[in-house]
C-alpha cells in the first residue's frame, strides 16, 4: 500500500477545487442572499409564534443557517466529476489499470474535491456572517461562535467525521455512476436526498417532533447537522457522543457495503471498444 | 537447464457476455460469446500482433489480459500472476495504452501527469529521472513537457500516452490501436519507438491493430483471431505467404470494359462503371503477366495494384476456417 498515492489523488483534486475562484464568489452572494432570506423567514415566524416551542432558539436557529449555507458544497449532490467524465468517455478503464486500492484512490479524490470547494467558501461566509457582519452593527443576525470550548471540540470532530462520510457517500455515487455509464443519474437522486435529509432547506431540528429521531438517525444528518447541533450546544437524541455514534456507525455500514457493492460492479463492468 | 517461462500463457480463454434484451421488466437475457475457448503463449521480448476484425474477441482477450475483466473461464498467466486474481501486483508490472482513450489528465502537462504516474506506481526518484529523460529522449517529448494535455496534437498526444504507459517500466506493454487515427510520421515514429524498446529494454509487446503496416513493420508473430477463436497463430512472414500473397488489381478501362475470361490463379470481384477489380495470386499469375493480358483486351486508362484489406483477409480467412 502506498499512501503517496492516495495523497496525490487528493493533491490533484484538492487543486482543482482551489481554481474556480469566480465561482467560490458567485458561491458566496448565492449562498448570503438564500441565508438572509431563510433567516428573514425564521424571525417573522418566531417573533408571531414566541409559544412555538422549537427546539432551536432564534439566535441559534439564525447560526445553523449560516453554517449550512457556508457549508453547501460540502453535501455529497452526486458522483465526482472526474469518475462522471470517465464513465462517459470510456476513460474509466484507466482506473482499473493503476496499483492502487480503487475505493480509497476515488474516496481520496472526492474528500479533496469536497474539501477544495468547501474549505474556501465556508472560511469566507463564516467571515463576513460571522465577525464582519457584527461589526457593521447586525450582531443579532450574525453567525455566532461556538455555546463552548467543549462544544467547539466535538463539533470539530464532528465536521471531520462529516467530511468524511460526504465523501463516502459520493463513493456510492461513484459506483453508481460506474454501473450506469452516466453520472446523470447519481446527479438526479443525490442533489434532493442531500438538500433535503442533510437539513439545507430546514434545519432537521425545526420538523415536526414525531419525524425528529428517524431525521437524525439517517445518513444524511451525519454531514451537517449532527457537527452544527454540536456546535450550537443544542440537544441532540441520544447525547453528544451517540450523535457521534451515528456518524461512525454510517461510515463504517457505507465503507463496507459501498466497498462489496463496488466489487461487483466492477466485476460486471464491460467498458465497449476500448 | 530451466526454460524461462513465457511471459504470457493464455490457455482455454473463454468469456460469455449476458446481454439483456427488450424492456427492462420482461427483456430477456441472450449470451454472447466473446471468446470461445483460446490458447496462445508469447515468450519473453517477443512483439506480438493481435489481429482480427471487429468484434472479433480482440478487446475483450486484452481487457482480460489487463486484468480488468473476468473470464468465464480458462486460465491466464502474465508473468506468473493471475491478472483478475492479483489485480494490483499484476497492473503494477503491466503498461497500457488504448489508442482511443487518454490516460494522461487533461488539466495537467504532459510532466506533471508524469510525475502523478511516478507516485501511483510508486517509481523511486532515481529511477524516474531515467526513465523520464529516455522516454523524453525517444519520443520527442521535450518541446511538449510544459504543455497542457489538451493542448497536444492526437501525435504529441500518442507519443506521450505511450510514455506514460513505459514510466515504470513494465515487463509486457499491451498496446491496443497505437496508431488510429495518426498521420504517417507519427505511425512511422510509434512504430521505431516500439522497436527500439523490444530491443534496448527486452518488453514483451502485445499489439492489436487493423492496420497492416504496423503488424509488417513490428510483429514476429501474428495471432488472428474471429469470431471468439484463434484462426490462425504463426510467423508474420508464414501468415504472408499462405494468406497475404493475394494482390488486387483495380483497372480503369476507356469506355465500357469488355466482358473477359481471365487466366488461372486470377478473379473478377468487382464491376463498377469503367473499373474492374481482379484480385490474382502473384504465383501463379505474375501482375506484368496479367495486366498485358487485360491490355490485349480493350484499352487501358489506369491501374492501382495493392493488397487486400486487413478486414477483408481476415473475413476471407475465416470463410475459409468456418466451413
Amino acid at each position: 500500500m502506498k499512501p503517496r498515492a492516495y495523497l496525490t489523488a487528493f493533491g490533484l483534486q484538492w487543486k482543482i477545487g482551489l481554481r474556480y475562484r469566480i465561482a467560490v464568489v458567485a458561491g458566496l452572494v448565492a449562498q448570503m442572499w438564500f441565508g438572509a432570506i431563510s433567516l428573514m423567514a425564521y424571525a417573522a415566524v418566531y417573533h408571531h409564534a414566541p409559544d412555538v416551542g422549537a427546539p432551536l432558539t432564534l439566535r441559534q436557529a439564525m447560526t445553523y443557517t449560516w453554517l449550512q449555507q457556508s457549508l453547501f458544497t460540502l453535501l455529497p449532490l452526486g458522483c465526482l466529476p472526474a469518475v462522471g467524465d470517465a464513465a462517459r468517455t470510456g476513460a474509466i478503464i484507466y482506473d482499473l489499470l493503476r496499483p492502487v486500492d480503487l475505493w480509497n484512490w476515488w474516496l481520496s479524490a472526492s474528500l479533496a474535491r469536497l474539501l477544495g470547494n468547501a474549505v474556501p467558501r465556508a472560511v469566507l461566509l463564516a467571515c463576513v456572517a460571522g465577525p464582519l457582519a457584527a461589526l457593521a452593527g447586525l450582531g443579532a443576525w450574525s453567525l455566532a461562535p461556538p455555546a463552548s470550548p467543549g462544544a467547539a471540540l466535538l463539533a470539530a470532530a464532528s465536521f471531520a467525521l462529516g467530511a468524511l462520510l460526504s465523501a463516502t457517500i459520493v463513493m456510492l455515487w461513484n459506483v453508481m455512476t460506474a454501473r450506469t455509464l452516466s453520472p446523470l443519474g447519481s446527479y438526479a437522486i443525490g442533489t434532493p436526498l442531500a438538500v433535503l435529509l442533510s437539513g439545507m432547506l430546514l434545519p432537521l431540528p425545526l420538523y415536526p417532533e414525531w419525524a425528529r429521531i428517524v431525521l437524525v438517525l439517517q445518513p444524511f444528518a451525519g454531514i451537517t447537522d449532527i457537527p452544527i447541533r454540536l456546535y450550537l450546544g443544542a440537544s441532540l437524541p441520544g447525547g453528544p457522543l451517540g450523535a457521534l455514534g451515528v456518524q461512525i456507525f454510517w461510515l463504517v455500514a457505507m465503507t463496507l457495503g459501498g466497498r462489496l457493492w463496488m466489487r461487483r460492479i466492477i466485476d460486471r463492468l464491460e467498458v465497449q471498444g476500448a | 537447464m530451466r526454460i524461462a517461462s513465457p511471459a504470457i500463457e493464455v490457455e482455454n480463454l473463454r468469456k460469455i457476455y449476458r446481454v439483456r434484451e427488450g424492456g427492462s421488466w420482461r427483456g430477456r437475457t441472450r449470451e454472447i460469446v466473446a471468446l470461445d475457448g483460446i490458447s496462445f503463449a508469447v515468450p519473453r521480448g517477443q512483439i506480438a500482433g493481435f489481429i482480427g476484425p471487429n468484434g472479433a474477441g480482440k478487446s475483450t482477450a486484452i481487457k482480460i489480459l489487463s486484468g480488468i475483466l473476468r473470464p468465464s473461464s480458462g486460465l491466464v498467466r502474465v508473468g506468473d500472476l493471475i491478472p483478475w486474481e492479483n489485480r494490483i501486483a499484476h497492473v503494477a508490472r503491466i503498461g497500457v495504452v488504448f489508442g482511443q482513450r487518454t490516460q494522461l489528465w487533461w488539466d495537467l502537462s504532459v510532466g506533471e501527469g508524469l510525475a502523478l504516474l511516478r507516485d501511483i506506481y510508486g517509481v523511486e526518484p532515481d529511477r524516474f529521472a531515467r526513465n523520464r529523460a529516455r522516454l523524453a529522449d525517444a519520443l520527442d517529448l521535450h518541446a511538449i513537457m510544459d504543455q497542457s494535455v489538451r493542448q497536444l496534437s492526437l501525435g504529441q498526444r500518442m507519443r506521450a500516452e505511450i510514455a506514460a504507459a513505459l514510466i515504470h517500466d513494465p515487463e509486457v506493454l499491451i498496446l491496443d490501436e497505437p496508431t488510429i487515427g495518426l498521420d504517417a510520421p507519427s505511425k512511422l515514429a510509434v512504430r521505431a519507438f516500439v522497436r527500439d524498446l523490444r530491443r534496448e529494454q527486452g518488453t514483451t509487446v502485445l499489439l492489436t491493430t487493423h492496420d497492416m503496416h504496423d503488424i509488417e513493420a513490428l510483429a514476429e508473430r501474428v495471432i488472428v483471431i474471429g469470431h471468439g477463436r484463434i484462426l490462425a497463430d504463426s510467423p508474420f512472414e508464414a501468415l504472408r505467404a499462405t494468406t497475404l500473397s493475394e494482390r488486387r488489381l483495380e483497372v480503369d478501362f476507356i469506355g465500357t470494359p469488355p466482358v473477359f475470361d481471365l487466366p488461372p490463379g486470377a478473379k473478377e470481384t468487382e464491376r463498377d462503371g469503367r473499373s474492374v477489380t481482379i484480385t490474382f495470386d502473384p504465383r501463379q499469375i505474375p501482375a506484368p503477366a496479367l495486366v498485358a493480358h487485360l491490355g490485349a483486351l480493350a484499352g487501358l486508362d489506369d491501374l492501382r495494384i495493392g493488397r487486400p484489406a486487413i478486414e477483408e483477409i481476415i473475413t476471407r480467412f475465416y470463410a475459409d476456417h468456418a466451413s
